[in-house]
C-alpha cells in the first residue's frame, strides 16, 4: 500500500530531493558560481521530469485519496514543468548580468515547481494547502530576489502581506468546509454536498475561491500584481505569468469541480463574476500603462478572466476550454517575455513602452515576432490566441452563460487597444533618437524562445499541436 | 482547381517574391503576376458553372469539435468578387511594377501584396463564418503592413493607426456577432445558415447579432461614423490605395452584408441601421470629397460616397436594389480603380496631387486624359458608360423608398448626393486636365510608358464596353451574383442604356445639371466651406484615444495607488460583499440550541474585553500603551477559556501571552514609540466603517455557526471514549498532543526550533552588516534610562526562579491527567528565565547559562526522535506509546508513559526556543558604549555597607 502510494508521489519526491540536494550542494560548495550550471540543470531536469510525467497513463490516487495522479493533473503538470523550464533557462543570461543569479534562485523555482505539482493533484484539503504554501512562499522569495531594489523588495513584502491574509482566508475556508462536511477530503465533501449545500459549507467554498482568485489574480484580488510584476526581477516576473497561473487556475478547477462539482450553480455566478470583472478591469487598466510589465501585469489578469469564463462553464467542455486557453496563454506569454527581457539599452533594462518606438525598423524580424505575439494576445484571428478565446466564448456561451460570452467579447475589443498600440508604436512611433535606441544584442536563448513562441502563434493553427483531444480527455476526467 | 488551392495560392506564391527579386525587379514581378493569374484561371475555370447556377464547395475538417472548418463555396457572389480580386490585383501588381521607384523594397511589398489577396480570396471563398473571420482578420494585418510600407511618411503612421485601430476593433464586433450568429443557426456553415433566416429573425439576439455584425461590416468599409479613417490611410502607395482602398478591402464589409443579406435582411432594424447610415455616408462623404484638394482625398472620399451608396441599397432590403447593389459593386470597382492609377500616375509624373498646383495637362498627358476623363465621367453617371447604369437603378429604386412615412426623403438626398458626385466628377477632370497650361509643374509631365497606363487604360475600356452593352458583358454575371445574394428568384430588370422617359432620368439630369453648377460656383463654395466650422473626424479620433487613455489612468489611478491600505480596503470588502452573498443565497439551518443563561461574570468580562479592545483602536498610536492592552485581552481571553472549562488552553494562553508580550517589548526597543497620524478623519471613518463590517460580519457568521448542531458528529466523543485506555492519559488535549497526534507535535517543534534557529542566523546576519554598526552607535535617550537592575526587581525574580521551576515540573508531570504538560511547563520555566535577564542583566543570566540554547532544542528534538524510534523495538509504528504503572516507596502508584518522554523533548525544545529568541533579540539591544554594569544590582546594600566602612 505504503509503496504504491510512493509509487504515484514519486515525481514529486524526485524533484523535492532533487531541490534540497541542489541545495545543500549550492550551499556547501561553491555558493553562486556554479548558478549558471545549476539553472541549466534544473531546466533539464524539469522538462525531464515532464517527459516522465507526461509518460503517465491511467488514474491513481495515493494516501487514501488525498493525492490524485490523472490526466488532468498530468496535462497541467505538463504544462507547468515545461513552462518554468523554459523561463528558467532564459532568466539565466538576464540575472547573470545583473549580478542576482543565486544559487537559491534555480532551487527556489524547483520548489514552487513540487509545491505546483502538488496542487493539481490535491485530493484533499490538506494537501492543497501545503502545495499552495509551498509554492506560495517560494515565489514570496524570488519576487523580492533583488535585495538592493526598493521596489523588489517592497514588491516582495506586498506580495508577502496579501498573500498571507488570502491563505489565511483559504484556510478558513477549508475549517468551515472541513466542519460541514466531516472530511477533508474531496471525494467526501462531494458527498456531503450531494442535494445542495449547507450555510457553512457555503460559505466555506466562497473563502475558497476567494484564496483561489488571489493566487490567480482575479479582480478584486488582483491588487498586488501590477506592483510585483513591475517590481520583480523580469525573469521572475516572465515565472509569475505562467507556471503559477496553470496550476492556481487548474487547482481552481479541481476544487470546483472534484469537491463542488454537484452544486455548480453555487459557484457559477461567483467565477463568473471573477471573470467578468477580472476581463474588464485588466483590459481598461492596461490601456493606460507607459511600463510593460504593468501592461502585462493587467494582461495577464485579463487573460485569467477569460480562463475562468471557462471554468464557469461548469461543463467538461468548459474545463476543456480553460485547458487550451491556458496552453496558448503560456505559450504567448513566453514569447512576449523573451522580448521583454531582452530590452534594454546599454545594458540596462528597459521597461517603457516608448522605447520600442520604429523598432521594426531596426530589427524587422523581432518586431514580427512580437506582431504576431501581441496580435495573438489581443485574439485577432487566425493566430492562436484567437482559438483560445474562441474556446471559452463557446463553452460560456453553450453553458447558457450568453450575457458572460457577450461581457468577454466586449472586453476584448477594450483590450485589443493596448496590444496594437505596441505594434503601432513599433511600426509607426515617432522617431526615436540615436540615444533612445534599444540595444541590437540577444541572447541566442531569448530570440529563440521569441521566435519558436511566434511561430507557434502562427503553425499551431493547423490543428493545435494536438492538444486539443487531450485537453478534452483530461477535462473528462475531471468533470463527470 | 479545387477552391482550397485558390485561396491558398496566394499564401503559397508570397514566399516566392522574396526569392525572386534576386533575379531582378522584372522577373519579380512576372512571378508574383503569374501566381495570381494562376489562381485567376482556376477560377474562371469554374465560371461557366457558377454561372449557370451551380454552387462548386470544397469540404475539409479542421476543428469540428469548435465548429470550424475549412469549407469553400463559390456562387455567383464569390466569383463575383473573387474575380476582381484577382484581376485587379493582376493589374496592380503590373502597375506597381512601373510605379514604385528603385529605392522601394519590392520583394516585400509583393509578399504583402499576395498575402492580402490570399486573404481576400478567403474571405469571399469561405463556407465557413469562422474561416471567414480568420481571413478577415487577415486582412487587417496584412493591410496594416502595406499601408505601413512606407515607413518614413510621417502621414503614414496615423493613418496606419487609425485604420488598425478602427478596423481591428471592428473585427472584433464581427467575431462576437459572428460567433452569435452560428450559435441561433446551430450551425457555423453559411450555407446552413443562410437557410435559417425565420431562426435568426425570431431569435431575441437577433439584434445584438445584427449590431455586432454591422459594426464590423461598416468599419471595414468605412461607413459613417467610421469613414474618417479610409483618407488617412491614403498615405500608402497608391498602388496600395488603388486596390485596398477602392476595389477590395473595403468592398469586404459590402461582401458581408450582401454575404448575410438573406438571413437579416428585410427587417425594418436592418433597413433603418443600414440604409439611413448608407445614405447618409453618401452625401456625407460626397460633400467632403467636393472640398478636397489632394487628388487621392477626393478619390478616398468619392469611394466612401459610393460605399455609402452601396450601403445603402443593401439596406432597402428589396431584391432590386440588391441587383443595383451588385452591378454597382462592378462598375465602382472597374471606374474607381482605374481613377486611383490615373491620380498615381500624375504624382508619379508631376510629384504633386495637389488639385491647385495642377490643370491643363490635357495636351501634356493626352493618354492619361483619356483614361482619367472616361473613368470620372463614369462615376459621374454620364450615360453610355457604366456608371450612369447602376446609378440610374439606385435613383430608381430611391424614388420607391419611404423613410419612416416621408416618401421624399430618400429621392431627394439620393438626387442630392448623386449631385454631389457628378461635380466632384467634374472637378477632377476640369481641375486637373483642362484650362491653360502652366509653367510651374514640380516636374515635367508627359505620358508614362505602356507599364503605367495600360491596367487603367484595360479598365476604361471595361467602363465602355459594359456602359455599351450592358446585359451582353455583365448581364451574366449579375444575375448569377444577385441570385446568390437574395438568394431566390431574381427580380424584374433589364440592364439597358434607355428605359424610358422614368422619374429616375429627372433625377439624373437634375443631378448632372446641378453637379456642373455647382462647379462652376466651386470657387465661392470653397471659401464658404473653409470658413464654417465642422467637425474633423481625425481630431474626434484623436481626442477619442486621448480621453480613453486619461479615463482608464483615472481609473487605474483610482484603485491602484499602490497603497498596502487600499488593498486590505478592497479586499476586505470584497469578502464582505462576498459573503454577504453567501449568507443571502444559502440555505440557513433552524437553530437547534438553545442560548446560554447570561450570567454577571461573564458579562463583566464581555464588557470588559470590549472596553480594553476599544481603548486599544484608540490609543494604538502609543505603542507602549497598545502593547499592555494586547496584554490585557490575551488575560482576558485566557480567562474566557477557563469559564469555558478549558484549562489547557487557558493556561497556554497566558504564557504564551507573557513570552510574547516581552518578545514585543524587546522589539519596541527598535521601533518608534508612537505610529505617526497618516490618514485624514474620512478616510479613518471609511476604513472604520470597512472594519465594523467585517467584525460584525465575522461576528454573525460565528453566531450562525454556534446555535445550530455541527454538521458532523464531533471527533471529541471518540477521544474522551479512548484518551485514557489508548494514551494512558486522562488529559485529552495532552494525550492529543503527544499521542494520538504525536507525530504533528513532532513536527511542530522541529519548525519551532529552526524558527528559533532562524532568528538566531537573521541576527548574526544583521549583526555582521552595516545595520549591526547603526543599531551599535544609536544614541541613548539618557531622560529615560532609569536603573537597569532595580534591587527590587532583582530580589523578586531570584527568589521566585526556583519557585517557578518548581512549578514547571510540576505542570510537567502532572500533565498526562490534568491540565499541563511540556508545551506549558516549558514556557513557564522559560518565562522564569527571561525574568533572570530582564532584572539581572544579560551578562549577568548569560554568565551563567551553561548549556548553550541551540544544544537545548538539538536535545529536545532528539529526544523526541528517540522516543518515537523506541516503538520500532516494539515492532510497533513510530511513536506508538505504551504506559505501565510503577510503585517506589514511598510515592504512591504513578504512571509512566512513553510519551512522557516525549513530552521532554516537547518541553526542552520550547524552553530553548524561546530562550534563543529572545537572546538573539538582546543581543540586537545592546549598544556600544554602554558597559554591562558591574554589579547585579544597581543599589546593593551590603555593597553600600563596605563601601562606608572603607
Amino acid at each position: 500500500m505504503m509503496s504504491a502510494d510512493i509509487q504515484t508521489l514519486l515525481p514529486e519526491l524526485m524533484l523535492a530531493l532533487y531541490a534540497i540536494a541542489a541545495l545543500m550542494a549550492g550551499a556547501f560548495m561553491g555558493k553562486d558560481r556554479y548558478a549558471p550550471l545549476l539553472v541549466w540543470v534544473t531546466g533539464g531536469v524539469l522538462v525531464l521530469m515532464a517527459v516522465w510525467v507526461g509518460s503517465g497513463t491511467g488514474a491513481h490516487s495515493a494516501f487514501s485519496g488525498s493525492f490524485v495522479d490523472d490526466r488532468f493533473a498530468r496535462f497541467a503538470k505538463v504544462m507547468i514543468l515545461v513552462s518554468a523550464a523554459a523561463v528558467l533557462v532564459m532568466s539565466q543570461d538576464y540575472m547573470a548580468r545583473r549580478g542576482i543569479l543565486r544559487f537559491e534562485y534555480p532551487v527556489l523555482i524547483a520548489l514552487a515547481s513540487v509545491g505546483m505539482m502538488v496542487m493539481v493533484s490535491a485530493g484533499d484539503l490538506m494537501v492543497l494547502y501545503m502545495g499552495l504554501e509551498l509554492q506560495s512562499l517560494a515565489l514570496y522569495v524570488v519576487a523580492a530576489l533583488r535585495r538592493d531594489s526598493v521596489k523588489s523588495t517592497e514588491a516582495g513584502l506586498k506580495y508577502f502581506v496579501l498573500g498571507a491574509l488570502s491563505s489565511g482566508l483559504l484556510l478558513y475556508g477549508a475549517s468551515l468546509t472541513y466542519g460541514f462536511a466531516g472530511t477533508t477530503l474531496f471525494s467526501g465533501i462531494i458527498a456531503a454536498a450531494e442535494g445542495g449545500v449547507s450555510l457553512g459549507l457555503l460559505f466555506g467554498l466562497v473563502f475558497l475561491i476567494a484564496g483561489f482568485a488571489f493566487k490567480v489574480s482575479a479582480a478584486p484580488f488582483h491588487m498586488w500584481t501590477p506592483d510585483v510584476y513591475e517590481g520583480s526581477p523580469t525573469p521572475v516576473t516572465a515565472f509569475f505569468a505562467t507556471a503559477p497561473k496553470i496550476a492556481g487556475m487548474a487547482l481552481f478547477a479541481r476544487v470546483v469541480h472534484d469537491a463542488f462539482g454537484g452544486v455548480v450553480s453555487d459557484w457559477q455566478q461567483i467565477v463568473a463574476f471573477l471573470s467578468v470583472i477580472s476581463m474588464f478591469l485588466g483590459a481598461i487598466a492596461a490601456i493606460g500603462q507607459t511600463n510593460i510589465k504593468r501592461l502585462m501585469a493587467y494582461s495577464s489578469i485579463a487573460h485569467m478572466g477569460f480562463a475562468m469564463m471557462g471554468l464557469a462553464a461548469g461543463t467538461a467542455f468548459g474545463v476543456q476550454a480553460m485547458l487550451i486557453y491556458l496552453a496558448i496563454y503560456v505559450t504567448m506569454n513566453v514569447g512576449s517575455f523573451a522580448f521583454i527581457m531582452a530590452m534594454e539599452r546599454d545594458g540596462r533594462p528597459v521597461v517603457e513602452i516608448d522605447a520600442l518606438r520604429l523598432y521594426a525598423r531596426r530589427e524587422p524580424l523581432r518586431a514580427l515576432a512580437l506582431l504576431v505575439l501581441m496580435f495573438s494576445l489581443a485574439g485577432v484571428p487566425p493566430l492562436l490566441g484567437f482559438f483560445g478565446k474562441f474556446y471559452v466564448l463557446r463553452a460560456a456561451y453553450d453553458a447558457g452563460l450568453g450575457w458572460l460570452a457577450f461581457a468577454g467579447v466586449i472586453a476584448s475589443v477594450i483590450g485589443a487597444f493596448y496590444y496594437l498600440r505596441v505594434v503601432y508604436l513599433m511600426y509607426f512611433g515617432n522617431e526615436p533618437d540615436d540615444r533612445e535606441a534599444l540595444d541590437g544584442a540577444m541572447s541566442p536563448v531569448l530570440w529563440g524562445m521569441l521566435m519558436v513562441s511566434a511561430l507557434a502563434m502562427v503553425i499551431g493553427v493547423v490543428n493545435l499541436f494536438g492538444i486539443e483531444p487531450l485537453a478534452a480527455a483530461a477535462a473528462a476526467t475531471l468533470v463527470n | 482547381m479545387p477552391l482550397i488551392l485558390i485561396a491558398i495560392l496566394p499564401f503559397l506564391g508570397a514566399l516566392l517574391p522574396g526569392l525572386m527579386i534576386r533575379a531582378g525587379r522584372t522577373v519579380c514581378a512576372w512571378t508574383t503576376a503569374t501566381v495570381t493569374a494562376a489562381a485567376l484561371i482556376g477560377l474562371l475555370v469554374h465560371a461557366p458553372a457558377v454561372l449557370a447556377g451551380e454552387v462548386i464547395t470544397y469540404r475539409l475538417d479542421w476543428l469540428p469539435q469548435l465548429g470550424l472548418n475549412a469549407n469553400f463555396m463559390l456562387d455567383g457572389l464569390g466569383l463575383l468578387f473573387a474575380g476582381l480580386i484577382l484581376g485587379i490585383g493582376l493589374l496592380i501588381i503590373i502597375y506597381a511594377r512601373f510605379y514604385l521607384s528603385r529605392e522601394d523594397p519590392m520583394g516585400t511589398f509583393y509578399t504583402y501584396l499576395l498575402l492580402f489577396q490570399g486573404a481576400m480570396v478567403g474571405i469571399v471563398l469561405s463556407d465557413n463564418v469562422l474561416l471567414m473571420l480568420v481571413f478577415w482578420e487577415l486582412t487587417s494585418l496584412s493591410s496594416f503592413l502595406l499601408i505601413g510600407y512606407w515607413k518614413h511618411l510621417p502621414e503614414g503612421r496615423q493613418g496606419a493607426r487609425m485604420a488598425l485601430a478602427v478596423t481591428g476593433m471592428g473585427g472584433l464586433a464581427l467575431i462576437g456577432g459572428m460567433l452569435i450568429l452560428g450559435q441561433i443557426a446551430g450551425s457555423y456553415d453559411l450555407s446552413v445558415i443562410l437557410t435559417q433566416k425565420d431562426a435568426v429573425q425570431a431569435s431575441p439576439l437577433y439584434l445584438p447579432a445584427l449590431i455586432l455584425i454591422l459594426l464590423g461590416a461598416f468599419t471595414k468599409s468605412a461607413q459613417f461614423p467610421f469613414h474618417f479613417w479610409l483618407p488617412h490611410a491614403m498615405a500608402a502607395p497608391t498602388p496600395v490605395s488603388a486596390y485596398l482602398h477602392s476595389a477590395t478591402m473595403v468592398k469586404a464589409g459590402l461582401f458581408l452584408m450582401a454575404r448575410l443579406w438573406p438571413v437579416l435582411a428585410g427587417t425594418p432594424e436592418w433597413f433603418y441601421i443600414v440604409a439611413t447610415t448608407g445614405l447618409v455616408t453618401m452625401v456625407l462623404g460626397a460633400l467632403i470629397a467636393l472640398f478636397k484638394d489632394d487628388l487621392k482625398a477626393l478619390l478616398a472620399f468619392s469611394t466612401v460616397s459610393h460605399l455609402g451608396l452601396i450601403t445603402m441599397l443593401l439596406g432597402f432590403g428589396t431584391p432590386f436594389a440588391a441587383v443595383a447593389a451588385v452591378f454597382h459593386i462592378i462598375n465602382h470597382a472597374t471606374f474607381k480603380a482605374a481613377l486611383f492609377m490615373t491620380a498615381g500616375i500624375i504624382d508619379h509624373e508631376t510629384q504633386t496631387r495637389d488639385i491647385k498646383r495642377l490643370g491643363g495637362l490635357r495636351h501634356l498627358m493626352p493618354v492619361t486624359f483619356v483614361i482619367g476623363t472616361l473613368a470620372a465621367l463614369s462615376m459621374a453617371g454620364i450615360p453610355l458608360l457604366n456608371g450612369f447604369l447602376s446609378k440610374e437603378m439606385m435613383l430608381e429604386e430611391a424614388e420607391r423608398t419611404i423613410w419612416s412615412g416621408t416618401p421624399w426623403l430618400v429621392p431627394a438626398l439620393a438626387t442630392f448626393g448623386a449631385l454631389l458626385s457628378a461635380a466632384y466628377s467634374f472637378r477632377f477632370v476640369i481641375h486637373t486636365f483642362m484650362g491653360p497650361e502652366r509653367h510651374d509643374y514640380p516636374a515635367r509631365p508627359h505620358d508614362p510608358g505602356f507599364g503605367l497606363w495600360g491596367a487603367p487604360a484595360l479598365l476604361v475600356v471595361l467602363v465602355v464596353v459594359i456602359g455599351i452593352l450592358p446585359a451582353a458583358v455583365a448581364g451574366g454575371l449579375v444575375a448569377a451574383a444577385s441570385g446568390a445574394v437574395i438568394g431566390g428568384d431574381l427580380p424584374y430588370y433589364s440592364l439597358k442604356i434607355w428605359h424610358g422617359i422614368t422619374p429616375a432620368l429627372y433625377m439624373s439630369i437634375i443631378a448632372l445639371a446641378g453637379g456642373a453648377v455647382l462647379l462652376a460656383l466651386h470657387r465661392p463654395l470653397d471659401r464658404l466651406w473653409q470658413a464654417t466650422p465642422r467637425p474633423e473626424a481625425k481630431v474626434i479620433f484623436d481626442a477619442l484615444m486621448a480621453g480613453v487613455v486619461w479615463l482608464a489612468r483615472a481609473i487605474t489611478a483610482g484603485v491602484h495607488n499602490g497603497s498596502m491600505a487600499r488593498s486590505g480596503a478592497v479586499f476586505a470588502v470584497t469578502i464582505v460583499v462576498a459573503g454577504y452573498a453567501a449568507w443571502a443565497g444559502g440555505a440557513q439551518a433552524p437553530a437547534t440550541r438553545d442560548l446560554l443563561p447570561l450570567a454577571a461574570v461573564p458579562l463583566a468580562g464581555w464588557f470588559a474585553l470590549m472596553l480594553v479592545t476599544l481603548c486599544l483602536v484608540f490609543w494604538h498610536h502609543q505603542r507602549l500603551v497598545a502593547l499592555i492592552l494586547i496584554g490585557v485581552i490575551g488575560l482576558i481571553v485566557s480567562v474566557g477559556f477557563v469559564y469555558f472549562s478549558a484549562p489547557d488552553l487557558a493556561l497556554t494562553q497566558a504564557t504564551v501571552e507573557v513570552v510574547t508580550v516581552i518578545l514585543l517589548l524587546l522589539m519596541l526597543n527598535f521601533i518608534p514609540k508612537t505610529t505617526p497620524f497618516e490618514s485624514s478623519a474620512g478616510r479613518r471613518l471609511r476604513d472604520g466603517a470597512i472594519a465594523v463590517a467585517v467584525g460584525l460580519g465575522a461576528a454573525a457568521l460565528t453566531f450562525a455557526l454556534q446555535i445550530t448542531d455541527f454538521a458532523q458528529p464531533s471527533i471529541s466523543a471518540y477521544h474522551l471514549a479512548n484518551s485514557k485506555t489508548g494514551g494512558g492519559g486522562t488529559n485529552v488535549v495532552n494525550v492529543i498532543l503527544v499521542d494520538f497526534r504525536g507525530f504533528d507535535t513532532f513536527g511542530e517543534i522541529t519548525v519551532l526550533g529552526i524558527a528559533a534557529l532562524v532568528i538566531f542566523a537573521l541576527t548574526e546576519a544583521v549583526l555582521a552588516s552595516p545595520v549591526g554598526k547603526w543599531l551599535a552607535n544609536r544614541p541613548l535617550n539618557p531622560d529615560k534610562a532609569g536603573d537597569a537592575h532595580p534591587l527590587m526587581m532583582v530580589v523578586a525574580t531570584r527568589v521566585m526562579m526556583p519557585i517557578a521551576l518548581v512549578v514547571g515540573t510540576y505542570i510537567f508531570l502532572r500533565g498526562h491527567n490534568e491540565p499541563g504538560g511540556g508545551f506549558i511547563a516549558g514556557l513557564i520555566v522559560a518565562i522564569a528565565l527571561v525574568m533572570q535577564y530582564m532584572a539581572s542583566g544579560f551578562d549577568w543570566a548569560a554568565a551563567r547559562q551553561r548549556f548553550p540554547y541551540h544544544g537545548i532544542i538539538a536535545a529536545g528534538v532528539l529526544i523526541a526522535a528517540l522516543t518515537g524510534v523506541g516503538s520500532w523495538f516494539a515492532g510497533r509504528p513510530f511513536l506508538t506509546s505504551s504506559f505501565g504503572y510503577f510503585e517506589i516507596w514511598p510515592i504512591e502508584e504513578f504512571e509512566l508513559a512513553t510519551a512522557m518522554a516525549f513530552d521532554v523533548g516537547v518541553f526542552l525544545c520550547v524552553v530553548g526556543a524561546v530562550m534563543l529568541a529572545l537572546e538573539s533579540l538582546a543581543r540586537l539591544a545592546r549598544r556600544s558604549g554602554v558597559r554591562p554594569s558591574p554589579h547585579a544590582m544597581d543599589v546593593d546594600p551590603s555593597r553600600d555597607v563596605t563601601a562606608g566602612g572603607q
